[in-house]
């Protein structure tokens, strides 16, 4: 067994997993954040995206002890105070979604694509979630979304 | 209308002092011949209690019928508090398949809210909550990562189960020596028949074990699927004649065989489609835990919680009255989710080591071990009167079955068959069923005629088509799209389907490497619109998918190597191909709804098809029409 600390949302957390344990393995097991999914264990589909460093990295191919002393913010961490954040408020308002399923991911991409592309293109935006599988295709209503939360931020 | 105070209303008739002060407010209510049940029920604190055998997998039968109960009702969408899925608790309401929720279950909910107010089903004209566009009711919970899916479920001193299965498509299990994996602390390998797996308290150390066990299969060799397509028309069985079941698999009218004699001008072509995999995002799951009493409780993501509780009751030798089955969220589904197969491997281990256990299969079980959407050989022959007018249309469906068969186009001599056939391949429900394969192949025929009669191909439609509907969605569709004539990378198809009139019109862009579909304007008449938000998501969503199997979608299989089992090597629609796409709804509110979950996938593949045609010259005939 391996021992670490990961501080996730804010938290520190002292965790013990076997040494292959996926951090995507730890969220959703030894820490019962189960907003983080499981896709396809490969990196292919984006339903396990985190921010580690506020970047977006796929959880499932990333070994949890490698993020030690990293920050860690899943989805169950965006909301500030139980405030939405901008990006969960323009999924909602544009409902950008249709089971759900890779809805965290595709959020949690869109905060890191806001952060460094204040402005980003439809072009950028289709870039930037390329990674993404919405089987239910909402698509056209997630770069909708994308588009409202870069909008509303960049008034403010 | 002012909105009733319902407790005021029920205090003053004489329920309450019948049922006494302290009581629930429950009107049992009569639904059709035999049935006595409560499905709406009006609690205490002022909310609602509906109840449905119906799921959610995304397509919005929750928002939907919340809608309907708090129409009848009178009261917000937020009031309403819809029990899905709960086999003890629920009226079995069929699987959620086959577009039904809207047709069926919408009316009887209706019925039921209206009976527990005492009126009648209200009106369209006097509609305040259905025909406008709801969000959906779990929205705040899907944003925020706290609604949970089959695979987010736990429970206290819950075991992991993984099952062993041949590295062949199909395989027999021979031998098995378990004994490294017996020797680990807490684990419990259970065989029956050809059932291998095992169960420990971590996944981690279930995955140990499983790696351990050594078992031997003897695999099955399996058909090439071009060899399939020989085996379809070698072993298939002419259909009987039954129109009492929902997919009829013999439709006709005159004398087909005469009629293509008597032509003016015949037509022969063959049409193939390649198996295609769902790939819901949330790869299947279920937790199942026996009670002292011996009875069981499945939780799982699963679209038919009867039929499927009924499937696990038999494989495990149970009563069914002893098995309960709970519907949890489900990570989309597609018609691959209504078999039980999961959760008869999570009861398995859960028996043989007394504990419960959860299995989730891997994204490659669930490449390799769902069910795809069968393979299909569709072979039509038709012929044109001197005037240029369809006048004999026969169309054989070998394998994929009679899903939209019927034809959208009045020809006087036809015969619609669906040939049944063995099918190496395992092969289940696919969104539409076999109307995609169906409507590629009769549009793409419709569009061999337009070229062959120098024919506008929407010309060609309207002057064989007598559905006033049908031919209004052709011309909605032609507008929104600009359409001013054919032109090189334009195609356009159409269907009537489970009641829907659907027009699409799509431009391809060919400069780059690949084809790719520059944009699309599709058109919609499925009657009334209960949820226009959610009814444009759906005709967006279906959209999408079937651009995937129209372009690139294929389940890659042969005995053993060469099966699709990873995103790696499936690919399926990403955000760069997606083109720009608008949808317009012709909302009739006069008009039962129809439902729109299925139909539109069957639009994208024959109108690119025929977009194809026009750059190429060269017809594609077999799906996925990149190869």
């Amino acid at each position: 067994m391996a021992r670490f600390e990961l501080t996730v949302n804010g938290r520190r957390h002292k965790i013990d997993a076997p040494p292959e344990a996926t951090l995507l393995d730890v969220l959703r097991d030894s820490l019962g954040l189960t907003g983080t999914k499981y896709g396809c264990g490969e990196g292919l589909c984006g339903a396990c995206t985190v921010l580690i460093g506020g970047k977006a990295a796929p959880s499932c191919v990333t070994p949890a002890a490698s993020v030690a002393g990293r920050a860690v913010t899943t989805i169950e961490g965006l909301a500030a105070g139980g405030k939405p954040h901008p990006v969960q408020q323009a999924f909602l308002e544009k409902e950008a979604f249709q089971c759900g399923y890779c809805t965290p991911g595709m959020i949690l991409e869109a905060v890191d694509l806001l952060k460094k592309t204040p402005k980003p293109t439809d072009s950028a935006i289709r870039g930037a979630f390329e990674g993404h599988i919405c089987r239910c295709g909402s698509h056209p209503r997630i770069i909708e979304a994308v588009r409202l939360a870069a909008q509303r931020s960049n008034r403010a | 209308m002012p909105d009733h105070d319902l407790l005021a209303e029920y205090k003053r008739r004489e329920f309450l002092q019948l049922l006494g002060s302290g009581a629930a407010l429950t009107l049992p209510v009569q639904l059709g011949a035999a049935e006595t049940l409560v499905r709406v029920r009006l609690e205490r604190d002022g909310t609602v209690l509906a109840l449905t055998g119906k799921v959610d997998m995304g397509q919005g039968a929750r928002t939907l019928l919340t809608q309907c109960v708090a129409e009848e009702l009178r009261v917000p969408a937020g009031k309403v508090r819809l029990l899905m899925g709960d086999t003890a608790a629920v009226p079995d309401d069929g699987g959620t398949w086959a577009s039904l929720t809207t047709p069926e279950t919408v009316p009887i909910m209706r019925a039921a809210a209206a009976k527990v107010r005492g009126g009648a089903v209200t009106p369209p004209s006097e509609w305040k909550v259905l025909g406008r566009s709801t969000p959906n009711v779990n929205g705040r919970a899907i944003v925020t990562g706290a609604l949970r899916y089959a695979s987010d479920l736990k429970e206290d001193g819950m075991w992991h189960g993984v099952i062993l299965r041949p590295p062949s498509y199909h395989g027999s299990l021979v031998a098995v020596d378990a004994s490294k994996a017996a020797a680990l602390p807490e684990v419990k390998v259970v065989r029956e028949g050809e059932f291998l797996g095992v169960a420990a308290p971590t996944r981690e150390r279930a995955a140990e074990a499983a790696r351990l066990i050594e078992a031997q299969w003897k695999e099955q060799p399996l058909p090439a699927l071009e060899e399939m397509f020989t085996l379809f028309r070698q072993k298939a069985a002419a259909p009987v004649e039954n129109n009492e079941t929902r997919y009829p698999p013999l439709i006709r009218q005159g004398d087909a065989g005469t009629a293509l004699a008597a032509a003016a001008r015949r037509n022969q072509s063959s049409y193939t489609l390649a198996p295609v995999s769902h790939v819901p995002l949330e790869t299947r799951s279920a937790i199942a835990s026996f009670g002292g009493d011996g009875s069981l409780t499945i939780r799982t993501g699963k679209q038919a919680p009867f039929l499927i509780r009924g499937e696990v009751a038999k494989a495990l030798g149970i009563e069914e009255t002893k098995v309960r089955l709970i519907v949890s969220e489900i990570g989309g589904g597609f018609g691959s989710k209504q078999r039980a197969d999961v959760e008869i491997e999570a009861a398995r281990l859960a028996r043989a080591c007394g504990r419960t256990v959860r299995v989730h299969w891997s994204r490659a079980e669930e490449f390799v071990w769902s069910a795809p959407r069968p393979a299909a050989l569709i072979e039509i022959e038709s012929g044109v009167d001197a005037n240029g007018r369809l006048s004999a249309w026969r169309h054989r469906n070998y394998n994929a079955g009679a899903p939209g068969l019927k034809l959208p186009y009045s020809i006087p001599h036809h015969s619609n068959e669906f040939w049944r056939t063995p099918a190496p391949l395992r092969q289940g429900s696919y969104r539409s069923l076999a109307a995609t394969g169906n409507n590629f192949a009769r549009e793409s025929h419709i569009d061999e005629w337009a070229h062959l009669l120098k024919r506008d191909p929407l010309e060609f439609r309207l002057a064989n088509i007598e559905d006033s509907r049908l031919k209004e969605a052709l011309e909605k569709a032609a507008a929104l799209f600009g359409w001013k004539g054919p032109k090189p990378g334009v195609g356009l198809a159409c269907n009537l389907e489970k009641n829907a009139r659907l027009a699409l019109f799509v431009e391809l862009d060919a400069a780059g490497k690949e084809v790719k579909v520059r944009r699309m304007a599709g058109v919609g008449d499925f009657g009334a619109a209960l949820n226009p938000s959610n009814l444009q998501a759906q005709f967006e969503g279906a959209l999408i998918q079937g651009l995937g199997g129209a372009l690139f979608e294929r389940f890659a299989f042969d005995a053993r190597t060469e099966i699709s089992r990873s995103l790696a090597d499936y690919r399926l629609p990403r955000f760069s191909d997606l083109p720009e796409i608008k949808v317009e709804i012709i909302d009739r509110r006069d008009i039962p709804a129809a439902g729109a979950g299925e139909s539109p996938i069957t639009l994208p593949a024959p109108a690119i098809a025929a977009a194809l045609f026009t750059l190429t010259g060269e017809r594609k005939r077999a799906l996925p029409l990149l190869g």
